[in-house]
C-alpha cells in the first residue's frame, strides 16, 4: 500500500520534490538545515536549535476546516523535513513581493520598519513570521494575544516595546495580501499532492521514514518494524538529533493521521486524540476546562504548541511533562492500540518510571478519555517556572478535591510534577486532608508533610529547598 | 522623518536579506570548523590521540597547539590566554583542538573519536576559594576621598553588609562566528562578528605569524554583541583562521548555542562588602566598599571592568568620605569579559542596595533618601576620583519623574495594597543612574574615518565603529548627510573594514557615535573645505559676480551663506571638482580631549561627560512561589539632543529589559566541578515579551543639549541598563512588606524566584 517515496511540498509557489535516496539530506533533517543549505533562503536563522528562541520560525500553510488555508507558526529547527509533506512552507523570503526592481513589503514587514522594531535584526525574520501567522489569524491585537503570539520569539536588543507597537499597529487594520490572492491556486496544488499521498515512505541510506495517513497502516508498520521510533510533533525527538547528533534509523511519523486528531464529546466526558496539538487543547480548555488554563496558557510557546501533541507529551513520560499531573487529577483513561487490539489504561498506570511508559513495542497511544467533572469536585492547576512563558516547570501541581455537602474532603488527588523522577501524588498530604475541611489552618498543617512525600533534586532550575517550599505553598491556593 | 530615519538595514532585516557571518558563503563553499574544548575545570593533559578522528571521511584537518604557526596567544594586552591548550587545561570550555570538516555532522563524529587522557587537578571555582588561596590577578586598586575611618567613627548610624551579584550570559541572538578566506601570499580575510575589527586582525595575524598588512578583518553587522564580542569574537576568528590557513580553504566557524554558552565569558560576578555611615536624616557621611570580582582564568578586560565598577561605586550620590577598594580574583572558569555597563552595574548595585537598607533602617522612603544624597549642582559635586560632576541633570529628571510617575501617590497605594493582601505583595522603587562616558583606558578614545564621494555625488562612509544593532551606522549616516548637506539616501555606510580604516578602537563604552561621529565630521569638514573654492567659482559663474563668503552645504545644494537664492547642485559641484582635480575622499580623525586618569593615585578626569537617568518600577510578588511581575515602569533618561530619538528609545528600553533579566531570571549556576548548568536557553532565561511591564512609559529628557558631543547628543548604549535596579529594589520592597518592613530581607542579584521565595520564607518564620 506504500504509494509514494518522493517528498512533495510547496515552497516559493512551486511544488518541491525531494528524493532522499540520492540526497545529502535525511528525511529527519530539520527544515531549518534544509533552508540554510539553499542559496537563497538564509533569512531563516538558527539561534538555539532547541525551540527556545524562535529565530528559525517559519509558517506552514494547510487547508483548514473552512476551505481556507490555515497558517501556523512553527520552529523550523524542531521540524523534520519529511513531516511537511503536502504542506505549504512559507519563509521570510516569501513575504515581500518583487515588482521589477521594486520591493513591496508585506504589511507585517512595513509595520516592523515603521515602528523601529529591528535592531541587530537577527531575531527579526522569526518575529516577522510569527506576526505573519498572527496577521492571518484575524485575532485581536490585545496585549494578551500579542504575548501569546510572540512568547516563543526572543529578542535581546529591543526590549520588545517597538515589536508590540508594530503588532498593534499592524493588526488594527488588516487588508488582503498576496497570499489571499493566490489562495485558490495554493489549495489546488496542495490537493494535488494530497491525492497522491496515501502512505508515504521516504528512504535514505541511513534512515527510513514512514508517513502513513491511516491508523491501520501505522499499526502495521509498527508491528512489522519493531525498532521504528514513533514521532508526532517531533519537538521532543528533534532535540536529541540536534544536540547529540543521534539519528534514528527508522521513524514512524504519525502526524498525518487525521483520526488521531481532535477533541469530541463522548458519553460522560471528552475524548482527545493523541495527535491533537497542545494548542488545540489549550483552546479547548479555555472554553471547557478553565481550571487547566493556568498551566496550559504557559505551555512552551505558540510555535511549539502548534507542533507538539498530547500523545507526545504523555508518552515522553517526563516528570516535568505539563499534562501528566492533569491526567492524574482528572482521572483520565488512556486508550492504547496495538497489533492485538485496544486496551484502556488508567492514567496513573501508564507511567512506569523516569521517561518510561507502559506501551509495548507494537502499541501506540490512540487517545485519552477525560471523564466529566461533577460540581462537587474542585480542580486546580499551576505551573511554577523561573520565567512565566516558554519555560519548563520547576514544580507543577494539578489537584482534584471532592467534598460532601458539609465541605468535608471525601476524595483527593494532588499530583506533582518536578518533585520526583516521575509525576507523583503527595500521599501523606492527601491522607492527612481526607476527612477534613479546607481551612487555612488545615492546609498549613498539611503543608508541613510535603517533605515526607518528596525529596526533590537540585538542578539548573532550582534547589531542593525551593522545590519543597513551593510544593507546600501551592497547597495554599486551595483556600485562596 | 529626517530626524527619525529607520535603521539603515531595517529593510534588509525584515526581508531576511541582511547578511550575517553564517550567511556569507553558501553551504558547500566553506569547510566547517569545530572547537574541541575541555570538559574539566583544571587538568593536566597526559596524552591525546587524534589519529582515529583524522581518518573520518570528510575531515580535512585537526589542529593542536603545536600546529599554530605564530603565537599561541589570544590576548592582546596581558598575553595570558592561550589559543589552544598546551599541556594543562584551566577551565571547562578551554579550546584544545580544532577540526575542519565538510559538515558539522562530520566534525561532530570526528570529535567523538578524539581520545584524551587527563590527570585531574584541584580547581578554584569561587571567589571565596580564590581568596583563601590568595589567587589574585593583580594587586588591589583604590580610590579614596576624605577620611572614611574618622568619618565612620563620627557617624550616628553605621551599617555593614555583603552583596553578591551574579554572572550574566550575553545571549546575543547570533552566536560567535567567523568566516576566514585564505588568499595569495599568505593573506587572510576574516569576516567576523566582532566589536573590535582591529583586535581581531591583530590576534589573527598573531596566531598565523603574519604581519598585520596581510590580514583584513571585515564586519558587516553583528546579530548582537553587548560586550560579548569585544574580545571574545577574536577567539573564534583566530580558530577559524588557523583552520583556513591549514587547509587553505574558506572555513566557517559558528558556535553551537550550548558551546557558545559554555566557552565564552560572562559578566563578572562580584562579591562586595560595604560599610555605610549616615545621620538621622539619611545623609550619607561615609561609604567604604570592597569590590571583589571573579575574573575567570585570564585578565581579558577585567582590570578595566573593575575600574569602571569602582568609578560607579557611589553612583549618583555625593559622599564626602569614600574608600573604594577593588580586587580581582582568578578562578578556573572561562575568562569573564565585557558586558553592557562594564562593571558599572556591579559597582552601583552595592550602593543602591545600601541606600535601600538605610531607608528601611530609618523608616524613611527610599526615594527621599536617595534625593537627599544626589550630587549637587554647584557644591557637593566632587566624585571620589576628583572629577567634578558637570551638567548635572539629576534634579531636573527627579522633578519630571516624580510627577509623571506619580511616585508618592503610588507609594501610598502600594502600602494600602499590602495591608489588605497577604498572598501577593507589591513593591515600588525609584533609582537613579549617573554613568561616565569614555573609555577609562584613555588611549582608546580615538577614532578614524574615510569618506568617499563618487562622481555621481553619492557618498560612501567608512568608519571604525561596528554595527551590532545599536543603530551606530544609522546615526553616522545621518551625521554625514547633515554635515555634507545631502539627502540621507545619497549616503551609504560601508562594512567596517580594517583595510579602509586602520587601528580602530572597539565599539564599546557607549562611545561609538561620539568618537566615530566626530571622526566622520572631521573628514566631511575637510571635504567641504576642499570643495568650497570650487563651489564659489561655480556660484560666481552662475551669478556673473565676484563674491566672497562662506559656503553652505544643504539639501543637496551649495550656496553662499549670505545669498541662499542662487544655488548649485551638489552633484554638479562634485563633477566639476573632479574635472578640476580636487580630491574627493578624505580621512577623518578624532581623539577625545582632556581625559586622563592616574591609576596609582586614583585621581583624574576619566570621563568626557556623564549620562543621567531615573526609573520607577512597581512589581508584584507572589509570596507562595517567589515569582515577580513588573507591573509598571516609568523612565526619564537623558540622551542630550538625540540624533535619532527612536533609535535612542530602542536603546533605553532594550538596555532596561536586558538589565531586568540580569536582576531577575538570568541565573548562572555551576556544578561541583565547575561545569555550567544553565548552558542553553532551556534553563538560562532571558526576558521574553511577556516579562515586559504592561505599562512602560519612557521619556527622553527634552531640551537637554550636551555641549560635549557630536551634534549635542549623548551616548546611550549602556546607562539605561542600570535603570533596571528599580525593578530589582521594588522586588526587595515587596519582600520586605512580608515582614512589614521591620527587617532587612536577605537579598542578592539576581532576585530570581528562588532567592525571593527563600527570603520571604525566612521573614515568615519558615526559613
Ligand atoms: C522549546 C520547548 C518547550 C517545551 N515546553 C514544554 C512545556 O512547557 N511543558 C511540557 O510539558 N513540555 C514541554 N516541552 C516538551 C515536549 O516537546 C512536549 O511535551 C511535547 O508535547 C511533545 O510532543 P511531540 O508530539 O512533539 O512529541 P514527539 O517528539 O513527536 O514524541 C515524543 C515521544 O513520544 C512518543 N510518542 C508520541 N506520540 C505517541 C503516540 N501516539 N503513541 C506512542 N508514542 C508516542 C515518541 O515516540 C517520542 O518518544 C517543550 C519542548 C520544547 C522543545
Ligand atoms: S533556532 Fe531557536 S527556536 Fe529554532
Ligand atoms: S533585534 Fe537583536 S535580537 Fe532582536
Amino acid at each position: 500500500m506504500i504509494n509514494g517515496t518522493t517528498l512533495r511540498f510547496l515552497q516559493d509557489g512551486r511544488v518541491v520534490e525531494i528524493d532522499f535516496a540520492g540526497s545529502a539530506m535525511r528525511p529527519s533533517t530539520t527544515v531549518l538545515n534544509y533552508l540554510r543549505s539553499l542559496p537563497h533562503h538564509r533569512g531563516t536563522k538558527e539561534g538555539c536549535a532547541e525551540g527556545d528562541c524562535g529565530a528559525c520560525t517559519v509558517v506552514l500553510g494547510e487547508p483548514g476546516e473552512n476551505g481556507r488555508i490555515r497558517y501556523k507558526a512553527v520552529d523550523s529547527c524542531m521540524l523534520f523535513l519529511a513531516s511537511i509533506h503536502g504542506k505549504q512552507l512559507i519563509t521570510i523570503e516569501n513575504l515581500a513581493q518583487r515588482k521589477g526592481s521594486e520591493t513591496i513589503l508585506h504589511p507585517v514587514q512595513r509595520a516592523l520598519v515603521v515602528e523601529h522594531a529591528s535592531q541587530c535584526g537577527f531575531c527579526t525574520p522569526g518575529i516577522a513570521m510569527s506576526l505573519f501567522a498572527f496577521y492571518k489569524s484575524g485575532m485581536e491585537p490585545t496585549r494578551e494575544n500579542i504575548v501569546d503570539t510572540l512568547s516563543g520569539n526572543l529578542c535581546r536588543c529591543t526590549g520588545y516595546q517597538s515589536i508590540i507597537r508594530a503588532a498593534q499597529e499592524l493588526c488594527s487594520h488588516r487588508e488582503p495580501d498576496h497570499f489571499d490572492a493566490n489562495e485558490s491556486h495554493t489549495l489546488e496544488l496542495l490537493r494535488q499532492i494530497d491525492s497522491q499521498s496515501e502512505s508515504m515512505q521516504f528512504v535514505h541510506p541511513g534512515q527510513t521514514y514512514f508517513l502513513p495517513k491511516s491508523l491501520e497502516q501505522a499499526l502495521r508498520i509498527k508491528f512489522e518494524n519493531p525498532g521504528v521510533h514513533v514521532v508526532n510533533g517531533s519537538t521532543d525527538v528533534a532535540i536529541r538529533q540536534n544536540k547529540r547528533h543521534e539519528y534514528l534509523p527508522a521513524i514512524l511519523d504519525i502526524s498525518a493521521i487525521g483520526r488521531l486528531k481532535g477533541i469530541s464529546r463522548e458519553g460522560k466526558g471528552h475524548y482527545v486524540g493523541a495527535g491533537t496539538s497542545i494548542e488545540a487543547l489549550k483552546e479547548f480548555a479555555a472554553s471547557s476546562f478553565p481550571a487547566l488554563s493556568p498551566a496550559l496558557g504557559v505551555f512552551a510557546s505558540k510555535q511549539i504548541r502548534n507542533m507538539a501533541t498530547i500523545g507526545g507529551n504523555l508518552c515522553t513520560a517526563s516528570p516535568i511533562g505539563d499534562l501528566i499531573p492533569m491526567m492524574f487529577a482528572l482521572g483520565a483513561k488512556f486508550e492504547v492500540i496495538g497489533a492485538n487490539g485496544k486496551r484502556w489504561v488508567e492514567a496513573e498506570d501508564f507511567f512506569e518510571g523516569y521517561r518510561r511508559n507502559c506501551l509495548k513495542s507494537d502499541e501506540l497511544l490512540k487517545g485519552i478519555f477525560i471523564p466529566e467533572i461533577d460540581e462537587n469536585v474542585l480542580i486546580f492547576s499551576e505551573k511554577v517556572s523561573n520565567r512565566r512563558d516558554l519555560d519548563i516547570a520547576t514544580v507543577s501541581l494539578c489537584g482534584a478535591i471532592r467534598r460532601d455537602g458539609q465541605g468535608v474532603i471525601t476524595d483527593i488527588i494532588l499530583a506533582y510534577g518536578g518533585m520526583a523522577a516521575t509525576v507523583k501524588r503527595a500521599g501523606h498530604v492527601e491522607q492527612f486532608l481526607l476527612g477534613k475541611k479546607l481551612t487555612v489552618q488545615t492546609v498549613d498543617e498539611a503543608r508541613q508533610l510535603i517533605a515526607r512525600d518528596f525529596n526533590p533534586i537540585s538542578d539548573a532550575r532550582a534547589g531542593n529547598d525551593y522545590r519543597l517550599a513551593v510544593a507546600g505553598n501551592l497547597l495554599m491556593r486551595m483556600v485562596e | 522623518m529626517t530626524n527619525n530615519p529607520h535603521h539603515e538595514s531595517a529593510i534588509q532585516h525584515v526581508t531576511g536579506e541582511a547578511v550575517y557571518v553564517a550567511d556569507m558563503l553558501p553551504t558547500g563553499q566553506t569547510l566547517r570548523g569545530r572547537v574541541v574544548y575541555s570538559p574539566h575545570a583544571h587538568a593536566r593533559i597526559v596524552s591525546y590521540d587524534l589519529s582515529e578522528a583524522l581518518k573520518v571521511e570528510g575531515v580535512h584537518d585537526i589542529l593542536d597547539c603545536k600546529r599554530i604557526p605564530g603565537d599561541n596567544q589570544l590576548s592582546v594586552v596581558n598575553l595570558d590566554e592561550l589559543c589552544l591548550a598546551d599541556g594543562v587545561v584551566h577551565c571547562v570550555g578551554q579550546a584544545m583542538f580544532l577540526i575542519a570538516a565538510e559538515t558539522d555532522e562530520i566534525a561532530f563524529e570526528a570529535e567523538k573519536l578524539i581520545r584524551v587522557e587527563y590527570e585531574l587537578l584541584d580547581p578554584i571555582l569561587t571567589i571565596d576559594e580564590a581568596m583563601a588561596r590568595g589567587n589574585r590577578l593583580e594587586p588591589p586598586r583604590r580610590i579614596e576621598i576624605g577620611n572614611v575611618d574618622d568619618a565612620l567613627k563620627r557617624c550616628k548610624h553605621v551599617l555593614s553588609g555583603e552583596l553578591k551579584t551574579g554572572a550574566q550570559e550575553h545571549w546575543y541572538l547570533e552566536t560567535q562566528a567567523a568566516v576566514c578566506v585564505p588568499g595569495e601570499d599568505g593573506e587572510m580575510t576574516v569576516y567576523a562578528s566582532s566589536q573590535s575589527p582591529t583586535e581581531t586582525q591583530m590576534v589573527v595575524a598573531g596566531v598565523l605569524g603574519l604581519p598585520a598588512h596581510k590580514v583584513v578583518c571585515e564586519v558587516r553587522r553583528m546579530g548582537g554583541g553587548f560586550g560579548g564580542k569585544e574580545t571574545q569574537g577574536n577567539h573564534v576568528a583566530a580558530w577559524a583562521a588557523l583552520l583556513a590557513n591549514a587547509t587553505r580553504k574558506p572555513v566557517l566557524l559558528s558556535l553551537f548555542r550550548d558551546d557558545d554558552q559554555k566557552i565564552t565569558g560572562k559578566r563578572h560576578p562580584f562579591q562586595s562588602i560595604y560599610t555605610i555611615g549616615f545621620d538621622d536624616e539619611g545623609r550619607i557621611e561615609a561609604y567604604m566598599v570592597d569590590l571583589h570580582a571573579d575574573v575567570g582564568i585570564a585578565a581579558d578586560l577585567s582590570m578595566a571592568v573593575l575600574e569602571r565598577a569602582m568609578f560607579h561605586a557611589e553612583n549618583a550620590y555625593y559622599i564626602p568620605n569614600v574608600r573604594i577598594t577593588g580586587h580581582t580574583w582568578k578562578t578556573n572558569l572561562p575568562s569573564n569579559t565585557a558586558f553592557r555597563g562594564f562593571g558599572g552595574p556591579q559597582g552601583m548595585a552595592v550602593i543602591e542596595n545600601a541606600m535601600d537598607r538605610v531607608a528601611r533602617y530609618l523608616k524613611m522612603d527610599a526615594a527621599q533618601v536617595r534625593f537627599k544624597n544626589f550630587y549637587g549642582i554647584e557644591t557637593r559635586n566632587e566624585t571620589p576620583y576628583g572629577q567634578m560632576v558637570e551638567n548635572n541633570r539629576l534634579f531636573t529628571i527627579w522633578e519630571r519623574i516624580i510627577a509623571s510617575g506619580n511616585y508618592f501617590e503610588r507609594r501610598k497605594e502600594v502600602e494600602n495594597y499590602n495591608r489588605s493582601h497577604t498572598l501577593y505583595k507589591r513593591g515600588l522603587a525609584l533609582t537613579p543612574v549617573k554613568f561616565g562616558i569614555s573609555f577609562t583606558t584613555s588611549f582608546l578614545n580615538q577614532a578614524g574615518a574615510l569618506v568617499l564621494i563618487y562622481r555621481d555625488g553619492t557618498v560612501l562612509v567608512n568608519h571604525g565603529g561596528t554595527e551590532m544593532g545599536q543603530g551606530l551606522h544609522t546615526k553616522i549616516r545621518q551625521i554625514a548627510a547633515l554635515e555634507l548637506g545631502v539627502p540621507l539616501e545619497w549616503v551609504r555606510i560601508n562594512a567596517t573594514n580594517t583595510s579602509k580604516v586602520p587601528n580602530t578602537s572597539p565599539t564599546a563604552a557607549s562611545s561609538g557615535t561620539d568618537l566615530n561621529g566626530m571622526a566622520v565630521k572631521n573628514a566631511v569638514d575637510k571635504l567641504k573645505e576642499r570643495l568650497s573654492p570650487c563651489a564659489k567659482m561655480m556660484l560666481n559663474e552662475v551669478c556673473g559676480s565676484q563674491t566672497e563668503g562662506d559656503i553652505t552645504f544643504k539639501d543637496g545644494q551649495v550656496f553662499f551663506t549670505h545669498e541662499p537664492t542662487h544655488r548649485v547642485g551638489f552633484v554638479e559641484l562634485v563633477k566639476r571638482a573632479y574635472i578640476e582635480r580636487i580630491s574627493l575622499h578624505a580621512t577623518g580623525y578624532y581623539s577625545t580631549p582632556g581625559i586622563q586618569f592616574d591609576k596609582d593615585r586614583g585621581k583624574g578626569t576619566p570621563f568626557h561627560y556623564f549620562a543621567f537617568g531615573m526609573a520607577i518600577a512597581e512589581v508584584e510578588v507572589d509570596t507562595l512561589t517567589g515569582r515577580s511581575k513588573t507591573l509598571r515602569v516609568d523612565i526619564v533618561h537623558d540622551v542630550g539632543d538625540s540624533i535619532n530619538p527612536q533609535i535612542d528609545m530602542g536603546q533605553v528600553t532594550g538596555a532596561f529589559i536586558q538589565g531586568m533579566g540580569w536582576c531577575t531570571t538570568e541565573t548562572i549556576k555551576r556544578g561541583s566541578s565547575g561545569e555550567l548548568l544553565n548552558h542553553s536557553p532551556d534553563t538560562y532565561k532571558i526576558p521574553g515579551i511577556g516579562d515586559t511591564p504592561e505599562i512602560f512609559n519612557v521619556e527622553l529628557l527634552p531640551l537637554a543639549p550636551n555641549p560635549k558631543a557630536i551634534r549635542k547628543s549623548k551616548a546611550v548604549g549602556e546607562p539605561p541598563f542600570m535603570l533596571s535596579f528599580a525593578v530589582w529594589l521594588a522586588i526587595k520592597d515587596a519582600i520586605s512588606a512580608v515582614g512589614n518592613h521591620e527587617q532587612e530581607p536577605d537579598f542578592q542579584l539576581p532576585a530570581n524566584c528562588e532567592v525571593v521565595l527563600l527570603s520571604m520564607e525566612k521573614l515568615k518564620g519558615n526559613g
